[in-house]
């Protein structure tokens, strides 16, 4: 089962967070401060950490850069009132790794977590399965069954991608942005070029398929 | 007040009488050492002390009757000219600070009258004017917001007075909790849009102008809502141009974009489309949105960027009327346009232009 850390000053916010995740499948402790926080990570061992900025004492910005120095790939999810943009991107630099404003949606709560965990699991693992197809983001493989499908760097990088955040929609600028360099002159519907040669590697895979989404961008959905 | 008001006319008054005294006599002395004097000369006549001594009293005497005389009517003429006319301006004035803002001077009619009066008329009715209408939308944002914001509470308080109840099935324990939940989302999404909306009013967000990719932009936005459409069947069609540069503040943008593609899929059927294009002129970039949902009335559509402004008046469907407050704000910061064309049954068109590099 996973722990949460939940680092919130409101005993009320704090309490239905808690129960909530607890009636979810999760095992939460909750902490009123920062301090309180310090001790926790001390003694327990978190798989996660939801955490609140404005807090009296140690601040939501400090607590997570303190973690972030002692443990780099622990996720940690701010849940908080501020929803100015230099907030998230002050958030974002220090390394938290998801944002939620205030009043938040407990659902949306959970499907982030699941997200962040799963994806903290692909990163720790290196590794990503969907039923017998396997990526091995070391080895630079991809294997259906026992069958290994080649694929040049790029394609490999793209299908990772798309796979590590299943249902998510990326456009081509932001799959250009990351897998392409700066400088290039290619135009983004490249990336068409790349998902036509992917989709004909993957045609003998049913575990999911690569979708493309009305003319804005291309998401993996699991079957 | 009231005695000192007494001094202080006695003192004018005396004031006025002394100016008159000194022009009357100034003038008397004037004409009569000049008549005096020709008289004298042409007739050859000499005036002994005696006589100049008579005339010079009955001269004074009349000096002093004519200044009052003169006195009395300019005080008279200011009575019904120059005070009454004050006294309308001042009384007027007094209410307006009261906080009286029906109050409207009569502009003056007759001739001989100080023309300039009736231009101190007309700004006075016109300030009246503006700070009713101010106080007006005052009053109605007031009474807005807390319509807006006591329903949900009082909706939510009585789901959980229902939810108190012991022998409740749990199907009805749901609904209620549903409604309890639902409502408190839609007062959160309330406070986010007043805030927002203060915050843009006030000026303190300034812009943060930056270069980036319009269509990139609307890709992103829209792609938020693929939960929606996927849920409700709405078709999609973008026919979004790449490659076309904004210089503006990319999060005030977004807020455009996401208020806009919300409002089409919140009035579009579930068999219905929204069409999403990003066109270019020479020096524009438009954003048309547009969707096949339930459309704007004549009679609503000039009102529609208007805080609260609700195409049911009954507040029923959800939103609160301030989505398109903001993107019209937004708009005008960025000094860009906005248009909509609706036909009722057929659907809406928004158009944005800005400006592009």
């Amino acid at each position: 089962m996973f722990k949460i850390l939940v680092v919130e000053d409101d005993i009320e916010m704090n309490r239905t967070v808690c129960s909530f995740l607890n009636q979810n499948g999760y095992e939460a402790s909750g902490c009123l401060n920062g301090e309180e926080a310090y001790d926790a990570l001390y003694s327990n061992m978190f798989d996660l950490i939801v955490s609140d900025i404005m807090m009296p004492g140690v601040d939501g910005f400090e607590f997570a850069r303190n973690v972030r120095e002692l443990n780099e790939d622990i996720p940690i999810l701010f849940m908080t009132a501020r929803d100015d943009i230099a907030s998230k991107q002050r958030g974002f630099r220090i390394g938290v790794d998801d944002y939620m404003v205030k009043p938040i949606d407990l659902d949306e709560l959970f499907l982030r977590i699941g997200a962040l965990l799963r994806r903290a699991k692909i990163a720790s693992s290196r590794k990503l399965e969907i039923g017998n197809f396997v990526m091995d983001a070391d080895e630079h493989t991809t294997y259906l069954g026992d069958e290994e499908i080649p694929m040049t760097n790029r394609e490999f990088s793209i299908l990772y991608k798309l796979l590590s955040y299943p249902k998510k929609t990326f456009t081509r600028t932001q799959l250009m942005d990351e897998f392409w360099d700066a400088d290039t002159e290619t135009a983004p519907r490249a990336v068409d070029v790349y998902m036509t040669k992917l989709r004909a590697k993957l045609a003998a895979c049913d575990t999911f398929e690569i979708v493309t989404v009305h003319g804005l961008g291309y998401k993996a959905v699991l079957k | 007040m009231r005695k000192s008001n007494l001094t202080h006319r006695i003192l004018r008054g005396i004031y006025g009488y002394l100016l008159f005294f000194l022009l009357v006599a100034f003038l008397v002395t004037c004409t009569t050492t000049l008549f005096l004097h020709i008289l004298s000369e042409n007739l050859h006549i000499e005036y002994t002390a005696q006589n100049i001594g008579t005339a010079a009293k009955l001269t004074f005497a009349n000096v002093i009757v004519l200044s009052i005389l003169y006195t009395l009517i300019d005080a008279i003429r200011r009575r019904f000219t120059t005070q009454r006319m004050t006294r309308h301006i001042t009384e007027a004035a007094k209410r307006i600070v009261k906080g009286d803002f029906d109050v409207r001077i009569a502009p003056v009619s007759e001739f001989g009258m100080d023309e300039k009066f009736n231009e101190i008329i007309d700004c006075f009715n016109k300030m009246a004017e503006e700070l009713q209408s101010v106080e007006t939308l005052r009053t109605d944002f007031i009474a807005n917001v807390s319509h807006e914001m006591k329903t949900p509470l009082a909706v939510m308080q009585n789901y959980g007075t229902l939810l108190q109840a012991s022998n409740l099935t749990d199907e009805k324990r749901m609904e209620y909790a549903k409604g309890v939940i639902d409502n408190s989302r839609r007062m959160a999404e309330l406070m986010t849009n007043v805030l927002k909306l203060n915050r843009l009013e006030n000026q303190q967000i300034y812009p943060q102008v930056t270069e980036f990719d319009l269509g990139e932009q609307l890709c992103e936005c829209l792609l938020q809502f693929e939960n929606i459409w996927e849920k409700s069947g709405i078709d999609i069609e973008s026919d979004i141009d790449m490659g076309v540069k904004v210089k503006a503040d990319q999060e005030l943008l977004s807020l455009v974009w996401n208020n806009l593609f919300s409002n089409a899929f919140k009035f579009t059927e579930a068999d219905g489309k929204v069409c999403v294009m990003l066109t270019t002129t020479k020096h524009h970039a438009i954003v048309t949105i547009k969707d096949t949902g339930c459309g704007i009335s004549p009679e609503i559509g000039p009102h529609i960027f208007e805080k609260f402004y609700q195409g049911d008046t009954s507040h029923s469907t959800q939103g609160n009327g301030l989505g398109l407050a903001l993107v019209k704000r937004v708009v005008d910061i960025m000094q860009g346009e906005i248009s909509v064309e609706s036909t009722v049954g057929q659907g809406t068109t928004f158009s944005v232009k800005i400006r592009r590099v």
